[in-house]
């Protein structure tokens, strides 16, 4: 049966509960753009200091490059893992798995909401950021076609990839350690410290075969311009190949996990 | 259908809790080597319940009662046993178990908080996929009933404990669920609001025919609403039938109330049986069941004109599950009903 009236009603509670929250939201926001700034801002110092550029990457590029990650960042990002935790421990699972939808679809619409809300604000922000480091793009009208299905990929990636980390609730009472792990992991393969191009070749070659990059990276290279068209088909192959690995994965845990669950506090 | 609604076999249910003792050297201790203990909260009990039935299930705290109920609905894996709600295993949590069934627990929430609960119930009113007209005769017939008119419209943050215990009600009976498991519905409400809980779980009995399973502390909840009960202790069932048998089954003795004239107040009627309480002339005695009526009669003759009046009593119901739980009484299960 389909789930467009669930997702209609789940969508309208949703809206007129953030509509409460609208603050916070912008301030969460806020909060996950000021890292790729600051890397941005530091990148831009380094490369001005030698001379205007570093391996190739001006000013404008590394401009265009934290602009297209802080973009894609918000637009894959998820929180499930860290809201899991608690509703496990707290009993708040409980109610959610006496009906006959599963929990995964209240993230799947806090995870729309939130990114709806804040999108308008981003955009600007972005857009003065852009203007005020002379940010150079080289995209070209295909590479926003195909920046479409890969930054659905990156955030059904990254949302999965969270729920995998999110049902090892099941399991373990601080999910704190595993989430933290996740992040670092990002910080390095995904793109975030600096363009992956700029990295050693071995880390590089890790990058492509670790799901991070996947999530926020190439994304990112293909908004953009900075890929072919072969490297773009390869990219979303490869986010499509983590998707289906994390997806399988998942459903193995949640089964799993559900046998282990112990719905304490509920 | 025919047969019983819930049937349940050997059902047991272990959980395995990390133990660890305090001091920072079994904190150290631990994180190279965890020890676990097995806690059995329910060990291998049957039941069998029919279509419309409402059971009273009674034990202390950490008797089995709610770790039973979380397995018939499907929260918990049992560690052994077979169940079958409905013709459905609960934990397999397929869609069309969940459709007709509901879980409702004291305290606990399931609205959204900002929002008013008219519009959580449109979302459950989607998620159990009810049709507009039966949603709409469902709502018109809990809101009379609860008489939530005032309060659906409230966010639910608002309202007080017992006003969200009563929306609370309505968003978990709202998709008309034929099997309902209580779980102390009244915890921490006044006493009107428990008695206009009680009445309406009475209705909803009557009204829609569901059956129902019901934990509470409270005996009054026990007593108005149910007719049969299950005693669990330690997770296993201690008795299961009727309320009204229960004492005679589970108390070994009869209370004899003697009222002594003003002038024999002071009679010692230790003689008869054990003297629970003395208030001024008023003496309670405790008897064996099987020479209740043998005492009463030698109470009459002894004391001729000095008793004012005499009653023979069964314990309150109260203190026979009291008395179950500090093991004073039976420890073999009685027949079942």
């Amino acid at each position: 049966m389909t789930l467009v009236p669930i997702y209609r009603a789940l969508l309208l509670a949703g809206f007129q509960q953030a509509a409460q929250y609208r603050v916070q939201s912008l301030l969460w926001m806020l909060f996950a753009i000021i890292r790729p700034v600051i890397f941005l801002a530091a990148w831009v110092a380094v490369a001005t200091a030698q001379g205007g550029s570093i391996a190739g990457y001006s000013v404008g590029d590394f401009a265009a490059y934290y602009v297209c990650l802080t973009f894609v960042s918000q637009l894959a990002m998820a929180w499930n893992s860290h809201e899991f935790e608690w509703e496990v421990n707290q009993g708040r699972l409980s109610p959610k798995l006496l009906r006959p939808l599963h929990p995964l679809h209240y993230s799947v619409v806090d995870n729309i909401i939130f990114k709806l809300n804040t999108l308008p604000v981003l955009g600007l922000i972005l857009v003065a950021i852009s203007l005020s480091f002379g940010a150079r793009y080289a995209t070209q009208p295909w590479h926003v076609v195909a920046f479409v299905p890969s930054i659905i990929l990156a955030a059904a990636l990254l949302f999965m990839f969270n729920w995998v980390i999110a049902s090892l609730a099941f399991w373990a009472t601080r999910m704190r350690t595993a989430n933290t792990l996740f992040q670092r992991a990002s910080f390095v393969f995904a793109g975030q410290i600096a363009p992956i191009s700029l990295m050693p070749v071995w880390l590089q070659a890790m990058s492509f075969g670790l799901p991070f990059w996947y999530m926020q990276g190439a994304p990112t290279e293909i908004l953009k311009g900075s890929v072919t068209v072969e490297q773009a088909l390869l990219i979303m192959a490869g986010q499509s190949l983590w998707l289906v690995v994390t997806y399988v994965a998942f459903r193995w845990i949640w089964r799993r996990g559900l046998r282990a669950y112990q719905a304490v506090g509920a | 259908m025919n047969g019983p609604v819930i049937s349940v076999r050997g059902l047991r249910k272990v959980y395995k809790v990390h133990e660890r003792e305090t001091g920072l050297g079994a904190t150290m201790r631990s994180l190279v080597r965890r020890r676990f203990k097995e806690v059995v909260a329910v060990d291998g009990i049957d039941l069998a319940i029919d279509s419309g039935e409402v059971v009273g299930f009674l034990g202390p705290n950490g008797a089995g009662k709610t770790t039973t109920l979380k397995m018939l609905s499907g929260l918990l894996y049992p560690t052994a046993g077979e169940a079958k709600v409905l013709g459905h295993i609960p934990w397999q949590r397929e869609d069309t178990y969940l459709r007709r069934m509901a879980l409702l627990m004291g305290n606990r929430t399931q609205l959204v908080w900002d929002i008013p609960a008219a519009d959580s119930f449109l979302v459950l009113k989607e998620i159990f996929r009810i049709d507009d007209p039966t949603y709409r005769r469902r709502l018109d017939e809990l809101v009379e009933l609860l008489e939530l008119q005032p309060l659906i419209h409230k966010p639910v943050r608002q309202l007080s404990l017992g006003e969200r215990m009563k929306v609370e009600f309505a968003a978990g009976l709202l998709h008309g669920p034929d099997v309902v498991f209580l779980d102390e519905p009244t915890l921490g409400l006044d006493v009107s609001m428990q008695s206009r809980i009680r009445t309406f779980v009475k209705e909803l009995n009557r009204r829609s025919g569901a059956t129902i399973l019901l934990t509470s502390h409270y005996m009054d909840d026990i007593v108005a609403l149910t007719k049969r009960v299950v005693v669990i202790h330690h997770g296993r069932i201690l008795y299961d039938g009727a309320l009204a048998d229960l004492a005679e089954r589970m108390a070994p003795y009869k209370l004899v109330v003697a009222t002594l004239r003003d002038g024999a107040a002071d009679t010692d009627l230790s003689v008869y049986g054990d003297v629970v309480s003395r208030d001024g002339g008023r003496v309670r005695l405790q008897v064996p069941r099987a020479l209740a009526a043998e005492r009463t009669a030698r109470i009459i003759g002894d004391l001729g004109t000095a008793l004012a009046d005499l009653t023979l009593e069964d314990p309150a119901i109260e203190e026979v599950i009291d008395r179950v739980f500090s093991g004073e009484s039976v420890g073999e299960k009685v027949a079942v009903a």
